[in-house]
């Protein structure tokens, strides 16, 4: 290994809090320890961090206060210690991490608040696309529209929780003067979250709705789509649903499937 | 290799510019503040989005310079292409003014150290962080304007001072230099080299950019340690080497950074009009002495 690789390896370590050792003896003191000056950059890798998932997860902070927050940042950095430079792409499981967090087992709803706060993220940070007109869609002939493949904005997604999570975010919202009072059999709630304008909206959704977008969403058919929202609703409107979705300007574009798939 | 290119005739060499930060970004596209310019991190608008699209907006407005923190130059990893082709369409959205990144490392082993962590300085880094400069020049199609770094430490087996360093990577490369001045003072302070004398060693004609920004004062033990966190108003020591700079290297593209404990615009407006007061002063002065 060449020299410059082994000592970025053993720096990175000593940063990452895996092991300092190795590398001390690299560094000059110049009047301090070489250990101080090593905890300079480990320092500000914990605290840049931390503050990352705290500017992704206000409401999560705010509901179980700074010091746990950090406490849990810190487990999820250690963890999962970031791969790519761009920060609001950083934190993507530390909703799935909470959930796995037995000091935190007791806020129930914390994991789908935070998947609620990463799906605003998220839709901040994607691009519009322009949406497909109605012209743009009177080539497709009827008969193809079974097979019909929609692409959607990239800023949307849709979250399904048993907890009224878009109640307690807009309770808990760090600009809110006092904590907001939790009601936790107010049921579940079925979230579509996406950019609008210059903003990030997100709003309820019926269950045929929800399980006709998120399917669509999820790359399946038309037909397929369908099919799984009528099998639980017979008197779903396939027609208005997809009007809605094109008049939202949410279809970015589609193709159809294949006419024989093999599975 | 990009050919040499004279950054004394700068199209941004009127007024000084601003770190743009989201804090203050709904302000300056509603109303463009009275500075020359603005500086952004490209790695915070990459998605794209609202943000981004205030950013085009406020280019209508004012020139862009790119700052970015995320190429990891310096990495025995390599670059990353993603990160490279996402910078490539970041410039040809925004047709930036400047372009800037960091002789430093982020990178290793596959996980990003959130930091401009310092190289040692040899002839091995040398060669990598050249190939790797030259190749991002190539990609990009554009010169690069390498940033000394602020550091706290620095390794035992290091043969090649700072900014000689930086006058061969100008050779290699044909990158273009952006002189951090508080990055100097700061570096200078924790390692104990003298700033005047590094000033002296860089290369005048390659230098396309001044930053400016203020640090902290921390004691450790005994002594203490300057950590470069752009949190206050630039310090009087860094604007009296400042003025050594702007005798020694002539004016430059200079920006202001202020990256925590964001004040309102106004506190960085008033820093960039002291920085433009500089450099007129500096400038004045030189002309007097050529005329005398």
């Amino acid at each position: 290994m060449s020299a410059l690789r082994e000592l970025q390896c053993a720096v990175g370590r000593a940063v990452l809090g895996l092991d300092e050792a190795s590398i001390v003896e690299a560094i000059h003191g110049d009047g301090l320890e070489p250990a101080a000056r090593l905890a300079i950059y480990r320092h500000h890798y914990l605290t840049s961090l931390t503050e990352a998932l705290k500017a992704i997860y206000p409401v999560v902070c705010r509901l179980v206060d700074e010091r746990f927050f950090a406490y849990a940042a810190r487990g999820f950095i250690d963890k999962a210690p970031p791969r790519e430079p761009c920060l609001f792409e950083y934190g993507v499981a530390f909703p799935d991490f909470l959930a796995e967090l037995p000091a935190a087992a007791a806020v129930v709803y914390l994991p789908d608040v935070a998947r609620l706060e990463w799906a605003i993220n998220a839709a901040l940070h994607a691009p519009a696309e322009a949406p497909v007109s109605r012209a743009d869609f009177a080539q497709v002939p009827m008969a193809d529209y079974p097979r019909l493949i929609f692409r959607l904005q990239p800023s949307l997604s849709f979250l399904a929780s048993h907890w009224a999570v878009d109640r307690i975010w807009q309770a808990n919202r760090p600009e809110n003067e006092t904590v907001g009072r939790l009601d936790l059999d107010d049921g579940g709630c079925r979230l579509e979250i996406r950019q609008q304008d210059d903003a990030v909206v997100f709003r309820r959704l019926d269950a045929a709705e929800f399980d006709f977008r998120k399917a669509i969403a999820d790359g399946k058919s038309l037909e397929a789509a369908a099919a799984g929202v009528l099998a639980s609703d017979p008197a779903f409107d396939l027609a208005k649903a997809l009007h809605r979705l094109m008049g939202e300007g949410l279809i970015a574009g589609f193709q159809l499937s294949s006419p024989d798939p093999i599975a | 290799m990009t050919p040499q290119c004279d950054f004394t005739q700068m199209p941004l060499s009127g007024k000084a510019g601003i770190g743009l930060r989201a804090q203050h970004l709904a302000e300056v596209v509603a109303s463009p503040p009275a500075v020359g310019w603005v500086e952004i991190h490209p790695e915070n608008y990459m998605g794209g989005g609202p943000a981004l699209r205030a950013i085009e907006r406020v280019r209508a407005d004012l020139p862009v310079s790119l700052h970015g923190v995320g190429l990891s130059l310096g990495s025995s990893d390599g670059l990353s292409e993603r990160h490279l082709a996402r910078l490539g369409e970041m410039i040809d959205r925004l047709q930036p003014a400047l372009l800037s990144e960091h002789l430093s490392w982020s990178a290793v082993e596959g996980k990003y150290l959130n930091d401009l962590m310092p190289l040692p300085y040899t002839e091995e880094s040398l060669a990598l962080v050249a190939a790797h400069v030259g190749l991002a020049q190539d990609r990009l199609r554009r010169r690069i304007l390498i940033e000394n770094p602020s550091s706290y430490l620095r390794y035992r087996h290091s043969t090649i001072p700072e900014a000689e360093f930086l006058a061969a990577l100008v050779r290699l490369t044909g990158c273009g230099l952006l002189c951090d001045v508080n990055n100097i003072y700061v570096s200078g302070r924790n390692l104990g080299f003298d700033p005047a004398a590094y000033l002296a060693a860089l290369p005048a004609e390659a230098i396309g950019e001044f930053h400016l920004a203020g640090h902290h004062v921390n004691p450790v033990g005994e002594g203490e340690i300057l950590i470069d966190d752009h949190g206050s108003e630039v310090a009087e020591p860094v604007w009296a080497l400042h003025r050594r700079a702007l005798a020694l290297i002539g004016a430059r593209p200079t920006l202001i950074e202020w990256d925590c404990r964001i004040p309102p615009l106004t506190v960085l407006i008033a820093e960039a009009g002291k920085a433009d007061a500089l450099a007129a002063a500096a400038l004045k002065e030189r002309d007097d002495v050529r005329a005398a």
